[in-house]
């Protein structure tokens, strides 16, 4: 039998052992270093590299690179997750440029509210900051008809740590959602604490939501890796039977 | 002229006409009231004799009164014309009857033996003996048979409206036209006597009289026409509709053929069921290559047959894109294949196919046993369906990275098919990251490797480089970022640096287009991306699958490239050969031609930057396409536009080539090639029938006869009258002043009173 730990770290170490050019092609979870609590899921993004090398093709490095908004290597990981335990100070103008060219040129930012906050804490101050970012661009609801639900596990919700909505919003530049944003905390339900147990109970849903959210997380990633490839026409036949 | 003498009978009186009337109404009544007056006469003898001679009395006084006399004339009979039409469309060389004279002859003798007839109308009517072409020239018989008829078409409409032309204002009037021919029209009447043509000839106001110079049994078996579109779109199915005459035929079957470029592309087997019918032959077929192209259909020949030249006909087809059709087939997901879907997703001329493998069967979904199709999205991956039944419907087939030994997702039972794909024009292209190359060797796990520029050479090197463009690469339109290959260079030196590449060594016949500045595999630089032509189809292949370097990294400078847009752009037209990517163009103009017409060329020339290239050396060939025999060849410069253009004397009818090699001061600029129909037989010799319906109704509508054979009389021949002009004084000569008519008067008037007194009526 082998614990959790021991796969874990296996799999970090088949990810170092194949190491190659092709690393530059892996999934590397990325995460934006602000002044806020920006480190507060750090074993839940690598629970999510780590889930992705389990259940899809996907190759994957666990450790996730910590980024400054400001910083040019921001342009080698196309996939950002952006959150904080609390509120996020204002970003400076080099950040919300950069950032800007960053989400406009191809890169992808799942934003996750690590307080499950409305209106206030990291919601207000993500709002804020976006509107900055991308002002022709507003957040809005996506419907559970995108891309998103569908692109590995088929889902009709968007569950995390919390339900406070039942589905994500989105800042879409050229039919692309650039931004994706859960105020459900997606990444706390898969976040261990420094003994390796679960840190959080969903809630309401306990187990069941903690592998929605898994799910969820995946679709995401996938989503960054091959955007609507799921919308051809030769899967909607196919999805839109099962989803019957 | 001739004058001719001739009288009138007309009232001398001097009374004004009123008074005339008045005059003669009272002298009828005065005879209708005396006949009255003896009604109740009981013997109907004294009734009638007494009648009668009150009538005679009656006219009398009526010659009297209108006082009759004679006006002499002077007159003459105008001479009309009389337009002989002969035929002069080539056609009338056919013969008259198997092995017999031939039509123009023919109508040579009918005219020589018809002279005297001429003559012996000459009184009344001109004969101009007139020859259409369609334009109107006069012949005489001898000139019929020293010069044989030539012309392209046979438009019997156009030459009577011609004759009807030359009749206004002159003096002579047309009288009748004789139109000799073998009713072959192939302009206006070609379809039969419609209404605009039919009111027209109604309103010549002459009688058109016809006679058909052939005859109709002769055995002939012809391709009268080819319905088909000017182009098509590659991998399409296109339909050709030819339309097969046979005369003599009947319950024969005849083996109809339509070739491209001298290969076989389908047969159809046509019957006739009567003498003398048209068929319909449909052939679909799909063409795999884009470019124009030479098809023919021919039937054979029999030896019985009149023409032997319109049993072939010979179409130019052009094939061209609809988009492009992609298929991008990647072995797992990365950023190369979003960051390239992203390229092609946005480029409206591509039609993007893909296929992704999302998990392999050791991943784990997570889902329970038996729920996996109610809560995966994925489907099975069609491997037989894309790269075995319809592999030919894609223009470009990229593969990314894929090399799984996972038997049920393993495209090594494709490796044929992929290598017909190629070789029949496809285009293929492979982008390695770990699983293709480096850790992927075995044909196994690559069963791409015949159709692969490149092969491997050992271990990935991890070094990031920044690709060096090659001398080759400098050229290559695939590798052009910018205008001219300084700043091509230069655009490829500022693109991020890419973080390794798979060592692989390149094919003996290709070219390397992109390679490490330093790292050296048989002593050469070792290529990153190379290229080939194979068979008809071409190949590339990149040895890595960190190509999105170019595209998302290029952007953290802050300056917005598009030279990972540019280059798939380029890699995409390249691959499947878009015209516009080629430095030398040569088109053939026009792309048919008709016999005895010089084949024109035209050859765009353009230095490898695209701009035109003034003074260039092209050696233009012509090329039999059947069998690449050399049939004529030219060498020019282009001119100030990189333009040249020239003409190919008229070659024999068949299917060419037109192959063209441009260079300047040494440099070799590229080659082009294009194709040119030459036709056997024009509109003209493609049907040798004698329609004899065409010119009886033409008779019919005008008041014509219409005759079968030359062996006709003139005589019955309509012509209209020629009319009688007065022309000189005319001379009265007075009837009614003679005694006699005195007397007759006087003895008429006298026994009818002593009749009526006699009867007691006085």
């Amino acid at each position: 039998m082998f614990s959790r730990r021991a796969v874990l770290a296996a799999a970090a170490a088949s990810s170092l052992s194949a190491r190659a050019f092709g690393d530059a092609s892996r999934f590397i979870p990325a995460v934006a270093r602000h002044a806020g609590r920006w480190d507060a899921r750090a074993s839940g993004l690598r629970r999510l590299a780590w889930e992705l090398q389990r259940r899809t093709s996907v190759e994957v490095v666990l450790e996730a690179r910590p980024l400054a908004l400001d910083s040019p290597r921001l342009f080698e990981h196309p996939f950002l997750y952006l959150s904080s335990d609390g509120p996020m100070p204002p970003l400076a103008p080099a950040e919300v440029e950069n950032l800007r060219r960053y989400l406009t040129f191809g890169g992808f930012v799942f934003a996750d509210a690590n307080d499950g906050s409305d209106g206030a804490g990291f919601d207000g101050s993500l709002r804020r900051e976006l509107a900055k970012v991308l002002p022709r661009a507003p957040l809005a609801a996506l419907p559970t008809t995108h891309v998103i639900f569908k692109s590995f596990f088929l889902l009709d919700s968007a569950p995390g740590r919390f339900l406070n909505r039942p589905t994500l919003e989105a800042c879409v530049l050229n039919k692309r959602a650039a931004v994706v944003y859960s105020q459900n905390d997606v990444l706390g339900a898969l976040n261990r604490d420094e003994g390796g147990a679960w840190e959080f109970e969903p809630s309401p849903g306990g187990t069941r939501q903690r592998e929605l959210a898994t799910r969820l997380a995946i679709n995401l990633a996938m989503y960054a890796l091959c955007l609507d490839y799921k919308d051809d026409a030769v899967h909607l036949e196919t999805i839109m039977k099962r989803r019957r | 002229m001739e004058p001719h003498d001739s009288w009138q009978l007309v009232s001398l009186s001097s009374l004004p006409l009123a008074a005339l009337v008045t005059l003669v109404v009272l002298v009828l009544l005065g005879v209708v009231m005396a006949c009255c007056g003896v009604r109740r006469e009981a013997s109907w003898r004294r009734r009638a004799l007494m009648w009668t001679l009150r009538g005679l009395a009656g006219v009398c006084a009526l010659f009297f009164l209108l006082e009759p006399g004679l006006r002499r004339l002077q007159v003459m009979r105008v001479k009309n014309r009389v337009a002989v039409l002969v035929d002069r469309s080539a056609s009338m060389n056919f013969p008259v009857e198997p092995k017999g004279l031939s039509r123009n002859d023919a109508v040579a003798d009918a005219l020589t033996r018809l002279a005297p007839d001429f003559q012996a109308l000459s009184s009344r009517y001109a004969f101009e003996v007139l020859g259409f072409e369609p334009e109107l020239g006069a012949v005489t018989p001898e000139q019929l048979k020293a010069s044989p008829p030539r012309a392209g078409r046979s438009d019997l409409f156009a030459a009577l409206r011609a004759v009807k032309a030359g009749d206004s204002g002159g003096v002579r009037k047309l009288a009748g036209v004789l139109v000799l021919s073998d009713g072959a029209d192939n302009v206006d009447l070609a379809g039969g006597l419609g209404e605009r043509p039919r009111a027209l000839l109604q309103q010549l106001g002459v009688p058109v009289s016809t006679v058909a110079v052939g005859k109709s049994g002769l055995t002939d078996l012809s391709i009268d026409a080819v319905k088909v579109d000017d182009f098509a779109f590659v991998r399409n199915s296109i339909s050709a509709e030819v339309e097969v005459h046979g005369r003599g035929f009947k319950d024969q079957a005849v083996q109809v053929v339509l070739k491209r470029e001298g290969t076989v592309v389908a047969t159809r087997v046509v019957t006739f069921t009567s003498q003398d019918e048209t068929q319909t032959v449909k052939y679909t077929f799909t063409p795999d290559q884009t470019g124009r192209f030479v098809y023919t259909v021919s039937a054979p020949v029999y030896p019985e047959e009149v023409v032997a030249e319109n049993n072939t006909r010979s179409f130019a087809l052009k094939v061209i894109r609809d988009r492009v059709r992609v298929l991008l087939v990647a072995g797992r997901p990365t950023w190369d294949e979003r960051f390239l879907r992203g390229v092609l997703r946005q480029d409206a001329n591509v039609e993007l196919i893909s296929f992704y493998i999302l998990r392999n069967g050791t991943d784990e979904s997570g889902v329970p046993p038996g729920q996996e199709p109610r809560e995966l999205s994925l489907i099975p991956f069609p491997r037989d369906e894309i790269f075995h039944e319809k592999v030919d419907t894609f223009d470009v087939i990229i593969v990314l990275n894929f090399g799984h030994e996972d038997a049920s997702i393993s495209l090594a039972r494709y490796r044929r098919d992929m290598e017909r794909y190629v070789e029949q024009g496809g285009a293929f292209a492979y982008l390695g990251g770990d699983r293709s190359f480096g850790d992927a060797q075995s044909s196994a796990l690559n069963p791409f490797e015949n159709v692969l520029p490149v092969s491997p050479a050992g271990p990935a090197d991890v070094s990031p480089f920044v690709a060096k463009l090659t001398e080759a690469g400098a050229r290559h339109p695939l590798t052009a970022l910018a205008q001219g290959s300084v700043s091509s260079e230069a655009a490829w030196a500022a693109l991020p640096a890419i973080p390794g590449l798979n060592l692989v060594r390149a094919r003996a016949d290709a070219s390397v287009l992109l390679a490490h500045p330093t790292l050296q595999v048989d002593g050469k630089p070792a290529p990153l991306l190379a290229v080939a032509e194979q068979g008809r189809g071409r190949v590339m292949a990149i040895a890595s699958d960190a190509t999105w370097y170019w595209a998302f990294p290029s952007h953290a400078a802050g300056a917005p490239t598009r030279n990972f847009e540019r280059f798939w752009n380029n890699a995409i037209r390249w691959l499947v050969r878009d015209p516009d990517l080629t430095t030398l163009s040569v088109t053939a103009d026009p792309s048919s031609v008709e016999p005895g017409r010089p084949v024109g060329v035209v050859v765009v020339a353009r230095e490898s930057d695209y701009t035109p290239a003034p003074g260039a050396q092209v050696v233009v060939e012509l090329l039999d396409a059947d069998d690449g025999r050399l049939v004529a060849q030219e060498t020019r410069e282009t001119g100030a536009d990189g333009t040249l253009r020239l003409e190919f004397p008229p070659p024999a009818p068949g299917a060419y080539k037109l192959r063209a090699v441009a260079s300047k001061d040494g440099r070799p600029l590229g080659e082009g090639t294009d194709a040119v129909a030459v036709r056997s037989v024009g509109p003209e010799l493609a049907d040798a029938r004698v329609n004899a319906a065409l010119l009886a109704e033409l008779a019919k509508v005008t008041g014509g006869a219409a005759f079968d054979s030359l062996s006709f009389s003139l005589a019955d021949v309509p012509l209209k009258e020629p009319p009688l002009v007065e022309v000189g004084r005319s001379r009265d000569e007075a009837l009614w002043d003679r005694w006699y008519w005195l007397v007759v008067l006087i003895s008429v008037l006298g026994l009818e009173w002593a009749v009526r007194r006699r009867f007691g009526y006085v």
